[in-house]
């Protein structure tokens, strides 16, 4: 073989290895979740609990996470106090989402908290990974 | 013997004082909006150069252009003050002495208020020659004496007017006239004035190419991409803080308040206007050291010092909309800018400001969206 034959083997395996990498961080959360007793995930119950309507028992109004993140994923959202940019979740479009463990766990605890007004569960949390990794 | 046309003011004294009205006018109509802050020290600049060149054509230039030719005693300016109310008024081919004096004021005003203008811009904005030699609390007695010294010009100017008017309606002259064209109608003997047309195109020349290379900044300036005529200082950043607080809001810079309310903020994380920021203990330590260390009292800008000076020590607040000097800096903003779309919140600093994600907040570095 020659040099260069060599060396876009190289670079194409560490792109091989580099995707792995990037989709094993959803999968390693996942795997997390499910020892802490969750089933399997089901991404259309994850999207289902996404799109729906939930009322905040302090101001009466209703919340969901298009509130923030919009009705297209693939397009930007913006925070609903602030009016804050929010980059668009969808891999397809933004590659940095879905690739840091503890990003990904401090978010879901947090936006669930806001949105529903109490922490997901394990199953919840996995669902809407499973949802969001499609994108 | 018939009255004569004759030139009494040469031409680079023509320039001068006209550019000097102009001078004047427009950093006197640019010295209250901080947004204009560029336009008032350019035009602050050319006054001081102006005022630079009379000091020497007032040796060099002109028989009537010279201070030699019209530097009277008080003794006389008190006769020719008194000698209005009479009927024998003498009449004087350049400045009477009245006049002159109010010349000799006017210019000594004129040098203070230069001088004064650019320790100000050194200190108070860090920016023009002085910047880096005055620090911020030097400066601010400076602050005031300028105002003072502007004001007293106004007054001067006015006393100036007048008396122009006044011998002009006293000896049936065109004064104000004679500063345009140059000439007045004189019977008998005058010196002789050139007009010297090379030294006024230079003056003239000189003073229009400072303010193109001065203004060139907004020929390339968009929308996207505005002019940013003040530099402000490279202040610390922290990718951390940055990806924490800019999530959800601009990731203010930490000089926008004192280190004690970034300490109480923190320490109420779990209701952070309303919000659980759910900070780890490691994250929360970096958090708070970049903070304290770029805290307001640390004077890196001007609106940290101006911030840190007007919020009481007993004091922490969390916002800094609710910092006195925020609240009256921000005092003539109408409340339908608040309300406007790209604006929306009063946290929303870069709206208006081009550098708020840098955390300078200069002067002229605004712009209030349409």
């Amino acid at each position: 073989m020659n040099k260069k034959v060599l060396m876009t083997l190289a670079v194409v395996g560490m792109l091989v290895i580099n995707v792995e990498a990037y989709a094993g961080e959803v999968e390693l959360l996942q795997a997390e979740y499910q020892k802490q007793g969750a089933g399997p995930f089901n991404a259309a119950a994850g999207e289902k609990m996404w799109r729906q309507q939930y009322i905040d028992k302090k101001s009466g109004k209703q919340r969901s996470c298009q509130t923030c993140h919009g009705e297209d994923l693939t397009k930007s959202g913006k925070h609903a106090r602030t009016g804050k940019v929010i980059d668009p979740l969808a891999r397809s479009v933004n590659s940095e989402r879905l690739t840091k463990v503890k990003f990904m766990k401090k978010w879901l605890k947090r936006n669930c908290k806001w949105t529903i007004g109490r922490e997901c569960s394990a199953q919840e949390k996995g669902d809407f990974l499973g949802y969001l990794k499609g994108l | 013997m018939q009255p004569k046309k004759t030139m009494v003011w040469d031409l680079p004294i023509r320039l001068f004082h006209w550019m000097m009205v102009l001078a004047f006018t427009l950093a006197w109509a640019t010295h209250e909006d901080s947004r204009h802050l560029d336009i008032h020290t350019i035009s602050g600049y050319t006054f001081f150069g102006l005022l630079l060149f009379r000091l020497i054509w007032g040796v060099v230039g002109s028989h009537y252009a010279r201070f030699s030719e019209f530097s009277y005693a008080p003794s006389e300016v008190l006769l020719y003050l008194r000698s209005l109310l009479g009927s024998g008024v003498k009449h004087y081919i350049g400045h009477n002495p009245a006049g002159a004096w109010a010349i000799f004021i006017l210019l000594t005003l004129g040098l203070l208020l230069a001088i004064t203008g650019v320790i100000v811009l050194g200190g108070e904005e860090q920016q023009g020659l002085l910047a880096g030699y005055i620090s911020f609390d030097q400066s601010a007695p400076f602050s005031m004496l300028h105002e003072a010294l502007a004001w007293s010009m106004v007054v001067l100017i006015v006393v100036h007017v007048s008396g122009v008017l006044i011998e002009s309606l006293l000896h049936r002259e065109n004064l104000i006239g004679a500063m345009f064209r140059g000439t007045k109608w004189i019977a008998g003997q005058s010196a002789q004035v050139p007009t010297h047309h090379l030294v006024a195109s230079v003056l003239l020349v000189s003073v229009i190419t400072w303010g193109a290379i001065s203004l060139n900044g907004y020929v390339n300036a968009t929308d996207e991409k505005p002019y940013q005529p003040f530099k402000g200082p490279s202040l610390a950043m922290n990718e951390l803080w940055n990806e924490e607080c800019g999530a959800c809001h601009l990731a203010f810079h930490p000089s926008l308040l004192p280190a004690r309310s970034w300490q109480r903020l923190f320490k109420q994380q779990e209701d952070h206007f309303q919000e659980d920021l759910m900070l780890d203990e490691e994250t929360l330590a970096e958090l708070m050291a970049y903070a304290s260390d770029n805290a307001a009292e640390h004077k890196q800008t001007e609106a940290a010092w101006k911030i840190n000076r007007s919020i009481k020590k007993e004091q922490s607040p969390l916002r800094v909309t609710s910092v006195e000097y925020w609240k009256e800096k921000h005092s003539n903003v109408a409340e339908a800018v608040w309300k406007q779309e790209t604006v929306k919140s009063k946290t929303n600093c870069g709206a208006c400001h081009f550098d708020a994600e840098q955390g300078t907040f200069q002067d002229s570095a605004m712009k209030i969206p349409e």
